[in-house]
């Protein structure tokens, strides 16, 4: 695991063509760092560049020359540049190494690191808290927005716990108008629920920017106990990787 | 109409296709609210859901029943709300009701201010 403070950088320029036992060097050299567990490495791929045999090695399709520019760059600690350096020798053939001090300013990390570091939860994950519901209509707006949405964005803003909206499909309020969904008409004034659960103390803060934001509407707090407040970082992660 | 303080929130649960008198009875207990002058009362349609008859009540996208959990919420101060269990106990047939403590931090509206 790499440490905020001084490394190398270690770069490698190879052609795309270069082979290393039938398979290219690149991939080789990548498999090799990944299986001696470097803590990360990268490839890119020039456009165009020419090496040690001045050839000019570019991707114009009239060349049709496949063979572009390869970096790959990756940052260890001195000794494992020093523990790795000698085979990487042999593997990068015709192709240059460049090695640079460098110093690390933040370290990447796994997810399983930055779950932990952000498992500062905003609420306590067990105990006493409040529920506050909010009662508003689908139609209702904040600045030309649909106040819902608003309310959410606000609390997202406002390092809210979580929010729920819930969509009503009949009710009535403060000003005794009956709120539904009409099929046959094109509008839907359903009537909205926001669900809130957080500390006492976050919620009544976030009050005065409710007040502001509710013209009209029912706003009520209730106690609950909070039994579970998760969430899988990991989980999360690979959704997006599945999908993006 | 005045509400502040403490105050009750009824949670009532059923099925979308329970009726009361051929009306639907979510309608029919919102109806009965607005008579008895109760605060609000909103409708909410769950997804899924099993209940007293232990019957899944889904949503069918294909067939054409609808018996989907619904939830009536209702909110007003303790005596409003014991005025009205009488008649939700005669009304629900089958079903859940329940009470819980709340208190009402908003309850406002705007006259006139909606313009339909």
């Amino acid at each position: 695991m790499m440490k905020a403070g001084p490394a190398k950088k270690v770069s490698i320029y190879v052609g795309q063509d270069h082979q290393y036992h039938g398979e290219s060097v690149y991939a080789a050299i990548l498999e090799f760092l990944f299986y001696h567990k470097v803590s990360g490495a990268s490839v890119t791929r020039g456009i165009a560049g020419f090496g040690a045999d001045h050839h000019m090695h570019t991707d114009r399709i009239l060349v049709l020359t496949e063979n572009l520019p390869i970096k790959v760059e990756f940052i260890e600690t001195p000794e494992k540049v020093e523990e790795l350096l000698p085979k990487l020798h042999e593997m990068v053939g015709t192709g240059l190494i460049e090695i640079q001090d460098t110093t690390i300013v933040k370290p990447s990390e796994t997810s399983k690191q930055a779950a932990r570091q952000e498992s500062t939860p905003p609420l306590k994950r067990q105990g006493k808290a409040k529920l506050m519901r909010i009662f508003i209509g689908e139609n209702d707006k904040w600045n030309e927005k649909p106040l819902h949405k608003a309310l959410i964005e606000s609390m997202r803003s406002n390092d809210i716990a979580g929010v729920t909206v819930y969509q009503g499909i009949l009710g009535y309020g403060a000003n005794r108008r009956i709120h539904k969904d009409s099929a046959l008409h094109l509008s839907h004034d359903r009537p909205m629920m926001l669900s809130v659960v957080d500390t006492e103390e976050r919620l009544r803060a976030f009050l005065p920017v409710l007040d502001d934001m509710v013209q009209q509407g029912l706003v009520v707090f209730s106690d609950v106990e909070i039994i579970k407040y998760t969430h899988n970082y990991l989980e999360v992660e690979r959704r997006k990787a599945v999908r993006p | 109409m005045k509400l502040e303080g403490k105050a009750k929130m009824l949670r009532i649960h059923f099925g979308e296709d329970d009726k009361w008198k051929d009306k639907p009875l979510y309608r029919a207990i919102v109806e009965k609210c607005r008579e008895l002058d109760i605060a609000g009362a909103t409708v909410f349609r769950g997804i899924e859901g099993y209940g007293a008859s232990t019957l899944i009540h889904r949503t069918h996208l294909l067939s054409f029943s609808h018996d989907a959990p619904v939830m009536v919420s209702v909110i007003d101060s303790d005596d409003k709300i014991q005025k009205l269990l009488p008649f939700l106990d005669e009304m629900v047939d089958e079903g859940l009701i329940a009470m819980s403590d709340v208190e009402v931090i908003k309850y406002s509206h705007q006259d006139g201010a909606r313009s339909e």
